[in-house]
């Protein structure tokens, strides 16, 4: 049985506004599944619908077994939640909001007390548990929003953007422990804009835009499907012209612009030497090179047609026009 | 835990976080505790003759005010617990309520215990104030009625508080739920007694139910206490609030349209 | 905005002459049609004292988001920043003259001095906008923060308790019957009341224009100041 069972699910808003337009999903028990997508995608809507703290304008969504419209009771019971804000009240304690919210999963006192300390030692704020919140450091007050959603060890864990705003060693923190709760067999959903956040963390990756669901899959496959590893040169001198022609003969190349000259290589890293073995052959010096494999982005311009990221990374961009050059097998 | 003993916890816990705006942040209590006193300093300063007139019923007229600004206090305190709903709401603090198992009536209560508890803030201070000023002790059974119903009062201003603030989702409604208080608090016989009202106020008073509240807790102030001048006003603010709370029960659902 | 400034001392009105309305009655009260007439410039001060005092509370938000340090550098003579406010709080103070002289006439109170008495009433209005808005803006400039500015509205309140603007002096209790006799306040709202209960005469009316120039002047006198002393220290 499936722990996210999604059909068709919709959200409609006022002014015929579409943030949610026809959704279908299954999250497997144990998975974690990411959605990825711009701002705007609807990505958080989808995820307040499953939350039942937003009722869907159509189609269905069952989650740990239970229908998120008529029962939402026990699907609160069965799920942790940590929102896109991390909500917390600044007057109080981590240790008294985690009381706090152990309680509000009817947990007895001596029981949420215990829970409680295990998780904020989990989670590594237990030094600062009986400070006042609004002193926690945004990463900190991320690892308090985790441990709350974990007091009542739900079977399904909801994240919507876990690490946005994160400096690099809070992200890592939080990722090294969404791969121990998964590890321990809780199912997790996230939500994100990092490519590799969804690259790293994700068994299965869903892409959304603009309300619906635009590719789905493993990111592996979905990187495949959409391109090869190219390989970008910087030769010294001139004669870009006749380097191209001769790089050709590898795999689709694109013509010189502002100096770097790109060549498709299938075979990734192997095929590397040879492409430099032959402009060497040929009198050519290579400056510089870097071998770039398809990204999530890449799939993400192939469905969409713009990019997930907003500064456009040269890379893809050179990616996007070896696509574009006929001939190319999308 | 017992599913009724997990639920009178979480009002009590919930109650106890509502309250910490007052009790740890400083300062943050005086306002509405200020507010009522000049109130009921400044008018007696300036309509105190006012019991000159024949037919006033005392010769006391911070005694008659007290009754007032000890309501006034619990219409504050109320409405500002509809403030703090509002802000939670904002700030994603209440999506954590809602998501969790947690029965909206419990949250409901525990916004609402709060603002009977805050109320007593104001309403022991005006008291005091006006004992220092000569106001009439009102005897154990007048304040044994006097307190409860200052405290439904305040339930009452919370109801409505949450209302607007579910209804709103914004702080920028505050002005709405507090001056709907201040107004359903003195348009009753605030000023003077029912009969020495003049024009739409003596209408109005005649109407507002918390009238009869009023006169309820100015029982032993100004008077005898007697169960005849209690229940009309105790029934007011029970019923209101019953209804209120309906109302922001209600509102909790519709979040999630 | 119009909360404090229009709709809460209507408010106030409404409730005064249905609450307090029978005052009339009391031996010793001033001959007036109705108690509205007398209310009535006690509303309108009240209002422009709101005015002056939400125009000190914008002047302090763009001192602390540092708004005003923008205006500071550019060529305009710094104290027109504040002459510029007086000037809309003066034609805020005309408007509320006219809205309230408007709210007497429709609920039935009268201005006994008739055209030239509501005409001298909005001026008053106006200059009194500019002495308490003068006032306010002393002190956002003097404490830069919207919270020390907004923090003096209890102190307003108990200015215009303690003076005559609700009741006649000979009728209010002690102490206040004693502040009030000093109180500036007092005297403008007696000056603005008098166009209305009765002919114009010069006694009230010349107090109520001296204690409005004066308080106009000691808040002008403290701006200067203030702004001096901010932009030695740098703002």
């Amino acid at each position: 049985m499936a722990a996210i069972e999604v059909r068709g699910l919709e959200r409609h808003f006022k002014g015929g506004i579409k943030a949610v337009d026809g959704i279908d999903f299954d999250v497997s028990e144990g998975e974690i599944y990411a959605f990825l997508g711009p701002n705007g995608a609807g990505k958080t809507t989808t995820v307040r619908m499953l939350t039942t703290l937003l009722r869907p304008s159509g189609g269905s969504a069952h989650v740990a077994g239970f229908d998120v419209v008529s029962e939402a009771a026990a699907v609160r019971k069965a799920i942790g939640v940590a929102l896109q804000e991390a909500a917390l009240d600044p007057l109080m304690t981590g240790r008294e909001l985690i009381r706090l919210q152990a309680t509000l999963h009817g947990i007895s006192s001596r029981r949420g007390a215990e829970l409680g300390d295990a998780l904020l030692g989990r989670v590594g704020i237990d030094y600062a548990a009986d400070r006042r919140v609004g002193t926690y450091s945004g990463g900190m007050a991320r690892r308090l929003d985790l441990a709350l959603a974990l007091v009542h060890e739900p079977s399904v864990l909801f994240l919507d953007e876990p690490t946005t705003g994160l400096d690099p060693v809070s992200r890592k923190a939080i990722w090294e422990e969404v791969r121990n709760l998964n590890d321990e067999g809780t199912t997790v959903l996230l939500t994100t804009q990092y490519l590799e956040e969804a690259d790293q963390l994700a068994e299965r990756v869903g892409i959304i835009d603009a309300g619906i669901m635009v590719a789905e899959g493993t990111p592996a496959a979905l990187k495949a499907e959409v391109g090869h590893p190219h390989l970008e040169l910087r030769l010294a001198g001139d004669g870009a012209v006749r380097a191209e022609e001769i790089l050709r003969a590898f795999g689709q190349t694109r013509a010189p612009t502002n100096g770097s000259i790109c060549v498709e290589v299938a075979s990734g890293a192997a095929g590397v030497a040879p492409v430099v073995r032959a402009l060497d052959d040929a009198g050519f010096e290579v400056e510089s090179l870097e071998l770039r494999l398809p990204s999530l982005d890449d799939v993400f311009v192939e469905k969409t047609g713009h990019s997930l990221e907003p500064a456009a990374d040269p890379a893809s961009e050179a990616a996007e026009q070896l696509q574009d050059t006929p001939g190319n097998p999308a | 835990m017992s599913a009724a003993a997990a639920e009178l916890r979480t009002v009590a816990l919930l109650s106890r976080r509502a309250l910490n705006e007052i009790v740890r942040v400083p300062g943050a209590a005086i306002p509405g505790v200020l507010a009522p006193t000049i109130f009921m300093l400044g008018l007696t300063a300036a309509f105190g003759n006012l019991i000159l007139l024949p037919g006033f019923g005392t010769d006391d007229y911070m005694s008659f005010l007290v009754p007032v600004s000890m309501m006034q206090g619990a219409g504050f305190s109320g409405a500002a617990t509809g403030v703090n709903l509002a802000r939670d709401i904002e700030q994603g603090w209440f999506d954590r309520l809602l998501a969790s198992p947690a029965s909206r009536r419990s949250l409901l209560a525990g916004l609402v215990v709060s603002a009977s508890l805050r109320a007593l803030l104001p309403a022991s201070f005006v008291f005091c104030v006006g004992l220092a000023f000569g106001v009439t002790w009102p005897g154990l059974l007048g304040l044994a009625i006097a307190i409860p119903v200052v405290m439904l009062t305040a339930a009452v201003a919370s109801c409505w508080g949450a209302m607007i603030a579910l209804r709103f989702k914004s702080q920028s409604a505050a002005p709405l739920m507090q001056s709907a208080m201040f107004m359903l608090v003195l348009f009753t016989p605030s000023y003077a007694p029912q009969e020495l009202l003049t024009g739409w106020l003596q209408d109005v008073a005649r109407y507002n139910p918390l009238s009869q509240t009023l006169e309820a807790i100015r029982q032993g102030f100004i008077g005898d206490v007697s169960w005849a001048e209690t229940w009309p006003g105790l029934l007011a603010v029970a019923a209101l609030a019953a209804v209120l709370s309906v109302f922001a029960l209600r509102g909790m659902q519709r979040m999630a349209d | 905005m119009a909360a404090p400034i229009l709709i809460f001392p209507s408010l106030f009105l409404a409730l005064n002459t249905g609450g307090a309305g029978r005052a009339i009655d009391l031996p010793g009260f001033p001959a007036v049609d109705g108690f509205l007439d007398f209310q009535i410039a006690a509303a309108l001060m009240q209002s422009t004292m709101m005015g002056g005092l939400t125009g000190g509370i914008a002047l302090a938000m763009d001192i602390e988001t540092g708004f005003s340090d923008r205006l500071m550098l550019s060529p305009i003579s710094r104290f027109s920043m504040v002459l510029g406010r007086l000037a809309g709080a003066i034609v805020l103070g005309m408007l509320s003259g006219i809205y309230f002289l408007a709210v007497a006439l429709i609920f039935g109170a009268s201005i006994q001095s008739g055209v030239l008495g509501a005409l001298l009433i909005i001026a008053m209005a106006g200059l009194s906008a500019a002495a308490f808005g003068g006032v306010a803006a002393a002190l956002a400039i003097r404490t830069g923060r919207v919270s020390s500015t907004q923090g003096v509205f209890p102190l307003v309140f108990v200015l215009i308790f303690f003076s005559t603007a609700f009741f006649p002096e000979n009728l209010l209790l002690e102490p206040a019957q004693t502040i009030a006799a000093w109180n500036p306040f007092s005297f403008i709202v007696d000056g603005v009341r008098n166009p209305v209960i009765s002919e114009m005469s010069a006694g009230p009316i010349g107090e109520g224009l001296l204690a409005t120039f004066g308080v106009m002047a000691f808040g002008i006198a403290l701006s200067a100041l203030a702004l001096r002393s901010r932009l030695r220290s740098g703002g």
